[in-house]
């Protein structure tokens, strides 16, 4: 599976969309329609799937999902 | 009392007071400390210097440690943290976010942070810092609120967390601080309560708002715009509503919603202004001095506390 795959999965059953809704585009608030505390779950569950330990100073700047491909990629 | 709140803290009472914007200034903290419970000077979103001031005048009408909440949504957000750790505050409470970043530079002033949290998620996330404790705010709370009930979130919290629980969000009594203790708190944080009281300089026309309403008196608004806010409902909590209904953008609803509390507070508009307040407005019905109000929760605290022991020893209901 791909990152953008694995996350699609998180974040459909996180957020309650489709999988096919998230793409690189899609913004967390305003497209999925997280809201801060989804965030905030949503950035814990992807430590435990990535193995990674995300700094809040790091997670505030993932905005959309591509943004968040590119951190797990650079990890 | 003695508590794990009470000894880390080197207060009487394991009884905070809930950091509100626009109401607690420095005096009304310095009151309930003084009381023997933690007095927390509101931040709202007040310039650096406006919290200061007001930290100094709590300096001088009492000398008893006290906090300030920090509003993380808020414009000075960063000001106002290089404020508290200047001035070094013995605690400081954050609300409405996640105070992560900020952690580092608060725990270098050696403050002792309690984060306000509606979530277990949020609790789990902030238990990586070096955090004093964590304030479980249900959404029976005024103010800006999250969803889940005191009841659930208190238990829960107490069980999964390891720093101390102070449960906040629908208490105004000594019932209400026993409950919570009950579910596995180590204090409490009441509001609503304080903003009747002498020395909170609200304007009337708030108090008196408070002490009429009822237990469905309150509303959320903002649950659209993801920033609900709990307030006595009124002329603008209905117009709030009307646009939840018709989902506009977060930045027409601030227009509406920006200095409204402001109104509500100094001007005592309670129509047009934003009487934040908790579900436990219903529980509050007189105006009191700050010492009479805390003093009366420990009363009744012990009260309900014989009532409950008569059941378990058999003797039946009423004491």
């Amino acid at each position: 599976m791909t990152i953008q795959e694995r996350l699609a999965g998180i974040i459909s059953e996180k957020l309650g969309v489709e999988p096919a809704e998230v793409i690189p585009e899609a913004r967390f608030i305003e497209d999925l329609g997280a809201d801060s505390l989804d965030i905030v779950e949503l950035i814990m569950d992807l430590e435990d799937e990535f193995d990674l330990e995300i700094p809040d100073e790091e997670a505030e700047k993932l905005t959309t999902v591509g943004e968040a491909i590119k951190y797990i990629e650079s990890q | 009392m003695k508590t794990e709140i009470t000894k880390m803290l080197g207060i009487r009472y394991p009884i905070f007071q809930g950091g509100m914007a626009w109401v607690s200034d420095g005096h009304l903290a310095a009151a309930v400390s003084n009381a023997g419970g933690l007095g927390i000077i509101g931040a709202g979103s007040a310039p650096g210097k406006v919290v200061q001031e007001e930290i100094k005048k709590a300096r001088q009408l009492t000398d008893k440690p006290f906090g300030v909440n920090i509003m993380l949504m808020s414009p000075e957000v960063d000001e106002v943290v290089d404020v508290v750790c200047q001035e070094r505050v013995d605690v400081v409470t954050t609300g409405a976010g996640n105070p992560g970043k900020y952690m580092q530079s608060l725990e270098k002033a050696g403050i002792k942070v309690f984060p306000i949290v509606p979530t277990l998620g949020l609790a789990k996330r902030l238990s990586r810092y070096p955090i004093a404790g964590i304030i479980a705010e249900g959404g029976e709370a005024g103010g800006h609120v999250g969803d889940v009930s005191t009841m659930v979130l208190v238990a829960l919290l107490s069980r999964e967390i390891d720093v101390p629980v102070i449960a906040a969000g629908g208490i105004a009594d000594g019932r209400g601080l026993l409950a919570a203790l009950a579910l596995g708190a180590e204090g409490v944080q009441l509001g609503t309560v304080f903003v009747c009281t002498e020395e909170c300089k609200v304007h009337d026309n708030y108090k008196k708002a408070i002490l009429r309403a009822k237990e469905r008196s309150t509303k959320v608004t903002g649950k659209t715009i993801k920033r609900p806010v709990r307030c006595i409902e009124n002329q603008l909590v209905r117009k709030l509503e009307k646009m939840d209904r018709e989902k506009v953008s977060p930045e027409e609803f601030e227009i509406i919603a920006a200095g409204s509390l402001r109104e509500a507070v100094h001007e005592g508009d309670v129509e047009m202004g934003s009487l934040m307040a908790g579900q436990s407005a219903a529980l509050v019905n007189s105006i009191k001095s700050v010492a009479e109000v805390v003093e009366s929760i420990v009363a009744e605290a012990h009260q309900a506390r014989d009532r409950v022991d008569n059941f378990f020893k058999g003797v039946g209901s009423y004491v």
